[in-house]
């Protein structure tokens, strides 16, 4: 097992190095002049030179290569165009609150889709049939219409909640945000307990508890529910990084201030550096996310390891 | 929807599996069964008919502007116009039919989404092919490099890219293809894997069948029912990439109706026209649905032991 954790953590730089490495591919790929896309269009061409000697885009494309992986490596994501200030010292202030809607969020999916899985597989058929219709509907709505509709459900119509803003963290301002995030993870993990739990209810341990009396109530928490812990936790898990796909619309739409709109707002100022270091942050925080599932899935599962 | 909603979806058994494993029904007995596939296949057939013949259905040009304003009670109103006889589903600030644009978004959703999970499928299954059948160096540059490409955010790369190349019809199909394909590949890979071990392939290797002929002729055959099911489950993911895209501002550029755009147009009205973001977004989920439904259905369809359960 430790031999197995030590590989993957190993393995997670080299991991991080190709994205790197990638992001830089396709920022050749693009066409256009870098310089000249940063400094915007109506620049003069003084502007424009003195920004790609800055930037070093006058050098050979190894050492811009080189010079860029160095950087990265000594976290140095270069500095923001719009605000002049480090990209990693503005993401490092907002991560956090990007990590704190995402847990929220998942936190509200895991106890609203465990519960209406549980309720799914031990009431009556038609019960079932319609919990999974609603679950397909929940994994059906655009994420951006979805937060459309909160909006003017809760805050137009009933008035009962900001629209949207940031307040110190844990506030008002989370709840809805956090709902649109939740409810198409919701519904796939009513989804995951329902199938995790009718096969375990098929099986001879349940029989034989049912034969020696038990009653159901005792049955569905004592001995399936323990066992079905292990594929809703690591549903729970990687369902996180679809999360994170979700969060640049939902932060973009809901004005929180995460690293989503951070990304957002890069994009549509042609932001390059502040859009790199997003994009990384994003996908180290995936990597992490699907690292910790599968460490999480070795640790309870010994059986994963000898694959 | 993510990769692991769809594998998740296929390890998942189907309601009244078993029942159908233990005999093989006939056509229609499997349709009776399986209300989902039959209501859902009515539903895309329809939807396919709206996109083809949008420009009859549409009783407005979708882009013709109405500003003379209504008569109603004696005051003269402005657009938006609220849904009426005139305008089924109301219209937009500059009068145009809502209605209208939204038959013609369908028409851009549609194609948007089968070409785009057609091209994201034949991309990922000629890697998953190579990577399943040439075990090496090749094999592992394929599935690193998947690795990497499923941790980026795809919506927010896909931004980048029609941003950087000018947001249009094809940038948009072109960045939802280069971001969508690793899912793909993770899903088909295994299956590869596992069919290229089964017993009449190595009988066809043996006798010396060339790589190429195990793939074309045992492999895919093999695996076709995976990929039918993969196809469609997938269409849905690309039509809302599309809209997310349009509704940022990064994807296909007005005149051209898309439903993402539209919601986006309609934002700023949702408190005094709210039919105008709400409608196009009903359609879009109405899309959606069809296409999940459909998926599911062909899911339990399919359904047999050791296929999709593998």
């Amino acid at each position: 097992m430790f031999e197995y954790v030590v590989r993957r953590l190993l393995a997670f730089p080299f991991i991080l190095l190709g994205m790197a490495s990638v992001i830089f591919c396709l920022l050749l790929l693009l066409p256009g002049d870098p310089a000249r896309l940063m400094a915007g269009p109506g620049a003069s061409a003084q502007v424009v030179e003195s920004i790609r000697q800055q930037m070093g885009f006058d050098q050979p494309i190894p050492v811009q290569f080189v010079n860029y992986l160095s950087n990265l490596a000594r976290g140095d994501l270069g500095r923001s165009f719009q605000s002049r200030r480090p990209v990693l010292s503005e993401i490092l202030i907002l991560y956090p609150k990007t990590i704190l809607l995402a847990l929220v969020a998942e936190l509200i999916a895991v106890l609203v889709g465990v519960v209406l899985g549980i309720l799914a597989a031990t009431r009556h058929a038609s019960v079932n049939y319609a919990l999974m219709v609603l679950s397909v509907l929940s994994l059906s709505l655009p994420l951006f219409w979805l937060a459309l509709l909160l909006q003017l459900l809760f805050a137009v119509d009933l008035r009962l909640l900001p629209p949207s803003g940031y307040k110190n963290g844990l506030d008002i301002y989370i709840i809805l945000p956090a709902i649109t995030l939740a409810i198409p993870t919701a519904g796939y993990l009513a989804r995951v307990t329902n199938a995790s739990l009718a096969t375990f209810l098929n099986s001879d341990f349940v029989r034989t508890a049912r034969g020696k009396g038990l009653k159901s109530r005792r049955i569905i928490f004592r001995h399936v529910l323990p066992n079905a812990v292990i594929p809703i936790a690591s549903a729970a898990g990687t369902d996180l990084s679809r999360l994170f796909a979700g969060i640049l619309i939902v932060e973009a739409i809901f004005g929180w201030p995460g690293i989503g709109k951070y990304a957002y707002d890069a994009l549509s100022h042609r932001d390059i550096p502040a859009l790199i270091g997003a994009v990384l942050f994003f996908g180290a925080s995936v990597l992490l996310v699907n690292l910790a599932v599968d460490v999480f899935y070795g640790v309870v599962n010994p059986r994963i390891r000898y694959k | 929807m993510s990769a692991d909603g769809i594998v998740s979806l296929i390890k998942q058994p189907a309601p009244g599996a078993a029942s159908r494993a233990t005999s093989r029904a006939p056509f229609w007995d499997n349709v009776r069964r399986n209300p989902m596939l039959v209501v859902s296949s009515i539903a895309i057939l329809l939807l396919v008919l709206v996109a083809l013949f949008a420009d009859r259905l549409a009783p407005y040009d979708p882009t013709a502007i109405h500003m003379a304003g209504q008569l109603v009670d004696g005051k003269v109103l402005r657009p938006p116009y609220p849904p009426g006889a005139e305008y089924w589903l109301g219209t937009d600030q500059l009068g145009r039919d809502i209605f209208s644009r939204i038959l013609y978004g369908i028409r851009t959703s549609l194609f948007v989404g089968v070409i785009v999970r057609g091209g994201v499928m034949i991309v990922g299954i000629i890697l998953a092919l190579v990577a399943g059948q040439w075990v090496g160096l090749l094999r592992d540059a394929i599935l690193r490099f998947t690795e990497i490409m499923l941790a980026f955010p795809p919506l927010l790369i896909a931004m980048a890219l029609t941003a950087a190349l000018g947001p249009s019809l094809f940038t948009v199909t072109v960045a939802l293809i280069l971001v969508g394909w690793p899912d793909v590949v993770r899903l088909i890979y295994g299956q590869v894997l596992v069919t290229r071990e089964m017993d009449f392939i190595k009988a066809a290797r043996s006798i010396g069948a060339s790589d190429f002929r195990i793939l074309q002729r045992h492999v895919l055959p093999n695996i076709r029912e995976i990929l039918i099911v993969a196809f469609s489950i997938g269409i849905p993911g690309a039509i809302m990439y599309e809209a997310g895209l349009s509704f940022f501002g990064f994807g296909i550029q007005p005149p051209t109706p898309s439903l993402g755009s539209i919601i986006s147009d309609g934002r700023g009205y949702i408190a005094v026209a709210p039919w105008y973001p709400l409608f196009p977004g009903l359609a879009l989920v109405v899309m959606v649905l069809a296409f999940n439904f459909f998926g599911e259905g062909l899911l339990n369809y399919n359904k047999r032991p050791n296929k999709l359960t593998e």
